[in-house]
């Protein structure tokens, strides 16, 4: 049998296993430490102080976050902006999640034709610009010279035509429709490959036992692919949460109307940099970011240990 | 259960042919083993019989109904698959109950379908566990048992066993083997083993690229093998084939000979002088002597010794090896000379197209 790798590292001198750890680990702990931990350690550190007009910085302790929560001037922008994040978030798993898994379901059918093609087509928007998107849905949805009301018209619904990215009640949704309808392809993706995963004797089985495609689908395929569809969960969280681009292209820093499409990403924004008559404000920008890495820890951690612990992985 | 008829059966995958011009017919409660080697289209019939893949030309009736366009649950079929194909996901009595929710089985009878199998199956312990949880023989046993619950016409078993040890293997062909007498049902059963082929088998089906080479009873591949095929591939070691000519004919008998061996002695037949044939013997049939029909001379290059008996190694002066079984615990030592005979009754000879020629003890 051979020796296992604890035993090998367990007989060797000391040096000699620090200049192995130091060769295998070290270039990852170095750029990570460089280009993520130092940059968190440092924005928290950052959010503890405060600037004086004359530009000098002084420490005060959790002041900004008591300001950013307390005080109604920042408080109700902040809320504002989660509250939409959730929905953000909301639409995405509930339209792109299930849209990706449907369509992974479909291009695993046995004897699909033409799946390279609509692989490839149905991926293609995630390797767009954010930029290009956003401005391409501008268009298209613009009530001026858009195309989606000639469209909606020659179909017969040209009265269900609204300017969705201007009104208050849909901006945000529709905002969130255009990210969902960008990603997709990586959800379908991320599923499609855990499906090809599942044995075909295994397909064979439930065929045999009489179980038609839709069944196979639902009482074996998805049991099979909760664990990648729990991943897709978690990465679409971190994305929304993170989420800016879009929203910035498509509305600007303001995220009209109204502040209807401000997500914490767009807050942020504002809120560091600076826009139009808001002076930019490095110290609250950093709680603002420092808050927004709560929000996701928590987040992470109720998944991982509410979720995450009650999913099994299956080896074929 | 239900007898198996199978028509001019073909398939082709693009422009290969994978099965052609299949037919065969399988008896109501006959245990049938489609053996050949790897490749030669034995999953892929028995898939067909299942339904799971479609026929590009021929007919498929079971019971004596066309199932060419049925589905597979529809056919009464059972399928056990080499990596038994468990659903990981639910524990062994809903991998056995999973499917008859289906097709319209009550729970009672489910239940009752259940705990038959599993007394049968050994399996009354094993119910709630999952099958991460299972050895691999547990595992089998369970998919057998998904197989029996269905209550099938013709169950359908693809290589169930080579997945398993090799004392398992055993074990498992020995209850597989008490299952049909218990259940009568008739079954199809694939393996590139020929050992389970001639255990398990009332009937054998010898698959060679996509076309049947010989069907019959175990021992009448063994003792009258039709072709050069099922003479090589039944029996292990494989038999020895040597080239030989017919050197003369006269009154009705055609004497044979050939380099590394003498004369033999054959009914003419159709043969003419200077045909060239293919004479086969078993390795177990060869035995030191001098003084059958035919000798065979080689030098001793090694020895197996499997313990009731050894296989020894021999080449010839032309230089081709041959394989003689040698029975008790005298075996020759490397490098001596000997010569090996065989009876009469234990001669194949085939033509030159590798068909079998009667011999003088064949009927
Ligand atoms: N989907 C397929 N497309 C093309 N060729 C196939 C396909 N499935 C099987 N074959 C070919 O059919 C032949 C028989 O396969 P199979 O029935 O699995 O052989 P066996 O079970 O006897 O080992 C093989 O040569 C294989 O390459
Ligand atoms: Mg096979």
């Amino acid at each position: 049998m051979p020796e296992s790798v604890s035993n090998i590292t367990a007989q060797m001198p000391r040096a000699k296993l620090a200049g192995l750890l130091l060769f295998f680990l070290g270039p990852a702990v170095a750029i990570y430490t460089l280009f993520s931990i130092y940059p968190l350690v440092a924005t928290m550190a950052l959010s503890t102080y405060t600037s004086d007009p004359s530009g000098g910085r002084h420490f005060v302790g959790l002041a900004n976050f008591e300001t950013l929560l307390g005080d109604a001037l920042w408080s109700k922008p902040f809320w504002n902006a989660f509250s939409n994040n959730l929905i953000f978030f909301a639409v995405h798993m509930c339209v792109q999640n299930p849209i990706g898994i449907a369509l992974a379901g479909l291009l695993s059918l046995p004897g699909l034709r033409l799946k390279g093609l609509y692989r490839t087509v149905m991926f293609l928007p995630t390797m767009l610009s954010v930029v290009i998107v956003g401005f391409s849905w501008n268009l298209i949805l613009s009530p001026l010279w858009g195309v989606a009301a000639g469209a909606l018209k020659a179909v017969g619904l040209g009265s269900l035509f609204a300017p969705w990215l201007g009104l208050e009640s849909s901006a945000l949704v529709t905002l969130a429709l255009i990210s969902v309808w960008q990603f997709v392809g990586i959800p379908m993706m991320l599923i499609y490959a855990a499906l090809l995963n599942i044995p075909e004797e295994l397909i064979d089985a439930a065929r045999v036992d009489g179980l038609g495609h839709f069944r196979i689908f639902l009482h074996i395929k998805l049991p099979l692919v909760l664990p990648t569809i729990s991943l897709v969960s978690v990465l679409t969280f971190v994305a929304n949460f993170n989420a800016f681009d879009l929203i910035y292209s498509v509305k600007g820093a303001l995220a009209g109307p109204n502040f209807a499409t401000d997500i914490l990403g767009t807050f942020f924004y504002r809120t560091f940099f600076g826009n139009q008559l808001q002076l930019g404000n490095p110290t609250m920008g950093s709680a603002v970011a420092t808050v927004m890495f709560f929000i996701i820890l928590v987040g992470l951690c109720l998944y991982l240990f509410l979720v995450q612990r009650r999913i099994r992985r299956y080896a074929f | 259960m239900a007898d198996l008829r199978i028509e001019h059966l073909n398939k082709r995958y693009g422009v290969t042919t994978v099965l052609n011009d299949i037919n065969l017919n399988i008896e109501d409660g006959e245990f049938v083993v489609l053996v050949g080697p790897s490749g030669c289209g034995k999953s892929t019939l028995l898939r067909m019989i299942a339904g799971l893949d479609g026929a590009s030309g021929g007919d498929i009736h079971i019971a004596g109904k066309l199932v060419n366009t049925l589905a597979p649950a529809e056919r009464g079929i059972a399928m056990v698959f080499q990596s038994y194909a468990l659903y990981p996901h639910m524990n062994v009595r809903k991998n056995m109950t999973f499917g008859l929710k289906f097709t319209g089985v009550r729970p009672a009878e489910r239940e009752r379908r259940v705990t038959e199998a599993a007394r049968m199956l050994r399996l009354e312990e094993l119910l709630e566990r999952y099958p991460r949880d299972l050895s691999g023989g547990q595992r089998q046993r369970v998919a057998i048992g998904r197989a029996i619950v269905r209550e099938p016409a013709v169950f359908l078993f693809d290589e169930p066993l080579s997945n398993l040890d090799a004392a398992l293997r055993v074990s498992t062909r020995v209850e597989i083997a008490n299952l049909h007498r218990l259940l009568k049902s008739t079954i199809v059963y694939v393996t590139h083993d020929q050992v389970e082929a001639m255990t398990l088998a009332d009937r054998i089906v010898v698959m060679n690229r996509g076309c049947i080479e010989q069907v019959g009873r175990p021992l009448d591949l063994y003792y009258a093998p039709a072709n050069l095929f099922v003479a090589g591939f039944i029996g292990s070691p494989a038999m020895n084939f040597f080239e030989a000519r017919v050197k003369s004919v006269e009154g009705g008998r055609a004497c044979v000979a050939g380099p590394g061996f003498r004369s033999l002695d054959l009914p003419a037949g159709h043969l003419k002088i200077g045909d060239a044939l293919t004479v086969g013997i078993r390795p177990e049939h060869l035995a030191q002597g001098e003084d059958g029909p035919l000798a065979v001379e080689g030098v001793v290059e090694l020895v197996e010794r499997l313990g009731e008996s050894s296989f020894a190694y021999l080449r010839r002066d032309d230089g081709r090896l041959f394989v003689a079984e040698i029975r008790g615990r005298q075996t020759p030592p490397p490098g001596e000379r000997v010569t090996l005979t065989a009876a009469a009754r234990d001669v194949h000879v085939f033509d030159a197209s590798g068909l079998r020629i009667a011999t003088p003890n064949d009927v």
